[in-house]
């Protein structure tokens, strides 16, 4: 089985858009390619769902690559990529604290800048500066996804 | 919802500046530091000097009452003495490390600041003497007492010129290990009796360090008397008439001089306290006139321990007396300026390493107290038997 | 109150449980770590942060992008003026906007000269920790002739809100050449007293050799950088990595150190104050006399696009994501900052270490709590 992910390429960097499903296999493959250096994991809110992305690097040429997937609000999991990079420990923390993923395996999922009896995530377009929800604040419809079949096939490693 | 008035820009006038408080005048420093040390020399004047022969020449020591008065007396003047001291070289050392680190230090008190200490003396007596409430209250008060009176003990059995001595112990070394050890005590008992983490682990940092560094120091103590063929401080004194004992004592002196910064408690062995590791160690939930009884112990210590230094290896009270009768009330008054001005070099030179160093790391504290001052400690007491050996010999 | 996750009740008799923090004077700013204590070695140590957190990712998002540069300044407030770039640069490249070449140099010798205060702000710290007080007072004022440069042309210290999109936000101060010269000479006579108080000093090596050995896998696993990284024998450097300004212009080394201990990240950093005064002389020469020293932007800044740019801050890789959606407010800003990685370290380095040494291997990671926390 193939991997479904588009690829792009944006300034000095590749840009993988990548099914949830996929999305540890596709990393897990990036990591055999050498991208050893976790430079940054952002989490975001798109109000149709929550967008994790993940940039990486290779410190031996400075080749940097950008991997994101967008997960519906009502099921916001992921499967962690801590054992790939430990340094994105404290990062998953922060998107999940910050924005809502739930990173599935993560040796430690707790709130790490709020404190730990809050109930909401202050990043979540849902919620103004005070942390209160907007009223009337609806979730937009999720976007229409190209097919992800039609993916370019042999696109820099595209199989599995 | 009301609101507090706000003080706005435009309500705070410029202060009519005339005179900068911070500018330094070392006019004025030097002059207080000469009206200090020239102070202190006149209360050792008093209190050894003055005092004992008003008393022997009136005949009153010789009634029971009048040596109770007299003894009264004199420990009223140690504590006068040990107090000035404390209260000098507080401000001293502010404004020695203000110097070192290229700053003015204290300047708002008194002319150039002089009066610092006075002032936060008044203010920690004026502050509440706070205790948390787990600490043990009876220990918690009795230890900065018991550290604050083992240091000024220690200043009875110094000699400060000849012939005069508050108590011319014949143990004068045993009394000075014993009441050095004494202040442990205060340190270790004070911070366990606060109930708190930090204070603990001062404590027991405190118990290893200051127990650690009594043997050695102990040792280069008892190498001296060894060597001097007295435990009596004034004879030892005494026999540094030709050649003073750094030379021939100088692996004891150099023993002395680590052991006694690490009594000391200060850098590179401020462990026990450690504000940055340990907010304080054994002191971190003392205040008011407790802290302050910690505080003044620790100067009090600063001006005894370099006094034995001096006393011990660096001639005490010898320097030229031009021609003065050694037993003539001048001679005396001179011997206990040289004393003075000896002390206060080593004072200084106590100050200087306090404001170079870093700290060491405990385990560090420890192999060396054991490992490299126990040894040569030891090594100096049996080159101590031989010279004695051999000086008896020839 | 930090909810049931603070205490972890201990099950052993000989282990104490101590909270370093958050007001601890060691732990710089607002860190809590949990130490469990058997004796004087760390059993456990369990970093607890967010006391500083503002939420600046939120607010950001309610702002106009010149209004956020100010904000990026108060993470790292300690190297202030380095915080700004990151967000600038990601902003110019999905605006497209030419940066002048008179303001490339100028923002590196303003980069540099903020490492230079960051690192004399660490050094003083940091050698208070070790108990040594001398030093801060030294690099303390050391460091207010730089900031007293900075204040003459941007006319603020710390925080000074002067990089901006297409260069910077006014022209320098006619003094400002002679004044970084004049200080670059000062500052070199001083280096050797530096070196004698610290990295030279007996008891200070005593404290740091072999103390908080971070290998050189681990530390990239971690995305530990600046200098924690390079005294662990991995030369990233973002600023050869991917160059930005007129870094690539400039000939300077990136010091690296293969043992990764605490003495190696102090020889680092002092190896890379020794850098910036030659980075700072180049830039020096090189700067344009006349030009331009901010370019074209538009008038209102509508940011369409995703983009990440990193600089090496005096703390190392400080990266900024800017998603724009077309309108002159960002829809999302993340800050990448160097000490929330740095700090992931921890519990790696400090179990099994002495307490004394906790506080040294702690100040030796150099953490700001402003860019933590953010």
């Amino acid at each position: 089985m193939s991997l479904r992910f588009k690829t792009r390429e944006e300034f000095d960097e590749v840009v993988y858009a990548v099914h949830p499903e996929d999305y540890r296999p596709l990393l897990e493959q990036l990591k055999g390619e050498g991208f050893d250096y976790p430079r940054n994991l952002t989490g975001m809110d798109l109000e149709y769902g929550l967008r994790v992305v993940v940039h990486l690097t290779r410190l031996a040429d400075g080749a940097k690559v950008t991997v994101y997937t967008d997960v519906p609000y009502d099921a916001p999991e992921l499967p962690s990529i801590t054992d790939l990079w430990p340094g994105f420990e404290w990062f998953e923390r922060e998107a999940y604290d910050l924005v809502g993923v739930r990173f599935r395996g993560h040796p430690d999922l707790r709130r790490i800048l709020t404190e730990d009896h809050w109930t909401i995530h202050p990043l979540q377009k849902r919620y103004d500066t005070g942390g209160y929800e907007l009223p009337g604040w609806q979730p937009k419809p999720w976007p229409e996804v190209a097919d992800w079949e039609e993916a370019p096939e042999g696109d820099e490693g595209g199989e599995a | 919802m009301s609101r507090m008035p706000l003080p706005l820009d435009r309500h705070i006038k410029p202060k009519l500046v005339g005179y900068d408080p911070t500018r330094p005048r070392p006019g004025v420093e030097r002059l207080a530091y000469t009206l200090f040390f020239g102070s202190l020399w006149a209360l050792v004047v008093v209190a050894y000097g003055l005092v004992p022969a008003l008393f022997r020449s009136q005949g009153w020591l010789d009634g029971a009452l009048g040596f109770f008065f007299y003894a009264v007396i004199e420990a009223l003047l140690a504590f006068g003495i040990a107090a000035v001291v404390a209260l000098i070289l507080i401000v001293v050392l502010r404004k020695y490390l203000g110097k070192v680190q290229e700053r003015v230090g204290p300047m708002h008190y008194g002319p150039a600041g002089v009066l610092q200490t006075v002032f936060d003396a008044l203010k920690l007596l004026g502050k509440e003497d706070f205790a948390p409430a787990n600490v043990d209250p009876l220990i918690f008060r009795l230890a900065p007492a018991i550290t604050f009176v083992s240091a000024f003990l220690m200043l009875v059995a110094v000699p400060v010129a000849g012939g005069w001595v508050m108590a011319d112990l014949n143990v004068g070394l045993l009394f000075i290990v014993a009441a050095s050890t004494l202040g442990a005590y205060g340190v270790v008992l004070g911070g366990l009796a606060q109930g708190g983490k930090w204070g603990m682990l001062g404590a027991f940092r405190a118990g290893a360090q200051l127990v650690s560094y009594e043997v050695p120091l102990a040792l280069a103590l008892l190498a001296v008397g060894v060597y001097s063929g007295s435990l009596r401080l004034s004879d030892i004194v005494e026999h540094q008439q030709g050649l003073w004992h750094v030379v021939p004592m100088f692996i004891p002196f150099l023993v002395y001089l680590v052991a006694s910064i690490a009594e000391l408690k200060s850098t590179p062995f401020d462990l026990p306290e450690a504000e940055s590791e340990l907010i304080g160690g054994f002191n971190t939930e003392y205040s008011g006139m407790s802290f302050a009884f910690f505080f003044l112990a620790e100067f009090v210590e600063l001006f005894l321990l370099p006094a034995l230094v001096v006393v011990l290896f660096f001639g005490g009270w010898h320097g030229p007396l031009f021609g003065l009768d050694p037993a003539s009330f001048a001679a005396q008054a001179l011997q206990s300026f040289y004393f003075l001005v000896k002390t206060a070099v080593w004072v200084w030179i106590f100050m200087w390493i306090r404001a170079t160093l870093p700290r060491f790391r405990d385990d560090q504290l420890m192999d060396l107290a054991w490992k490299g001052l126990l040894p040569l400690a030891l090594f100096g007491l049996i080159l101590a038997a031989f010279l004695r050996m051999f000086v008896e010999v020839v | 109150m930090r909810g049931p996750t603070q205490i972890l009740p201990t099950d052993r008799a000989d282990e104490m449980l101590i909270n370093m923090g958050p007001q601890h004077p060691a732990t710089h700013g607002v860190l809590k770590v949990v130490i469990g204590l058997e004796g004087e070695r760390v059993t456990r140590a369990v970093p607890h942060i967010g006391f500083l957190h503002r939420n600046h990712e939120k607010i950001e998002e309610a702002r106009t992008y010149p209004q956020i540069i100010t904000y990026t300044d108060r993470m790292d407030y300690v190297s202030g003026l380095q915080n700004e770039l990151p967000f600038i640069l990601a902003v110019e490249d999905l605006l497209g906007v030419e940066v002048p070449d008179r303001a490339k140099y100028l923002r590196v010798i303003f980069f540099e000269l903020y490492r230079l205060a960051s690192h004399l702000v660490w050094l003083g710290t940091g050698m208070l920790d070790f108990g040594a007080i001398t030093p801060f007072l030294y690099t303390f004022r050391d460091r207010e002739r730089i900031l007293e440069i900075v204040e003459k042309t941007a006319g603020a210290r710390m925080l000074p809100n002067y990089f901006t999109f297409g260069g910077v936000r006014r022209d320098v101060h006619p003094d400002f050449f002679k004044d970084v010269a004049d200080f670059l000479d000062f500052f070199e006579k001083r280096l050797p007293d530096y070196y004698a108080l610290v990295l030279d000093s007996p008891v200070f090596q005593a404290r740091a050799v072999g103390v908080g050995v971070l290998p050189k896998e681990r530390a990239i696993a971690r995305g530990a950088s600046g200098p924690v990284l390079r005294a662990s024998g991995v030369a990233y450097d973002v600023r050869k990595a991917e160059p930005y300004d007129a870094y690539p212009e400039i000939e300077f080394e990136v010091p690296v150190r293969e043992e990764g201990d605490v003495y190696a990240r102090f020889w680092v950093r002092f190896k890379e104050m020794e850098e910036s005064i030659k980075i700072i002389r180049q830039a020096i020469e090189k700067t344009p006399k006349v030009g331009p020293y901010k370019g074209k932007v538009p008038a209102r800044m509508k940011v369409k696009g995703s983009r990440y740019r990193a600089v090496e801050i005096s703390r190392g890789h400080l990266g900024a994501h800017v998603v724009g959606d077309g309108t002159d407010r960002p829809y999302r800003i993340k800050h990448r900052s160097p000490s929330f990685a740095n700090l992931q370290l921890i519990p790696d380095l400090l179990v099994g270490a002495r307490f004394a040494d906790a506080i040294a291997i702690l100040s030796s990671l150099d953490p700001v709590f402003g860019e933590v926390d953010r």
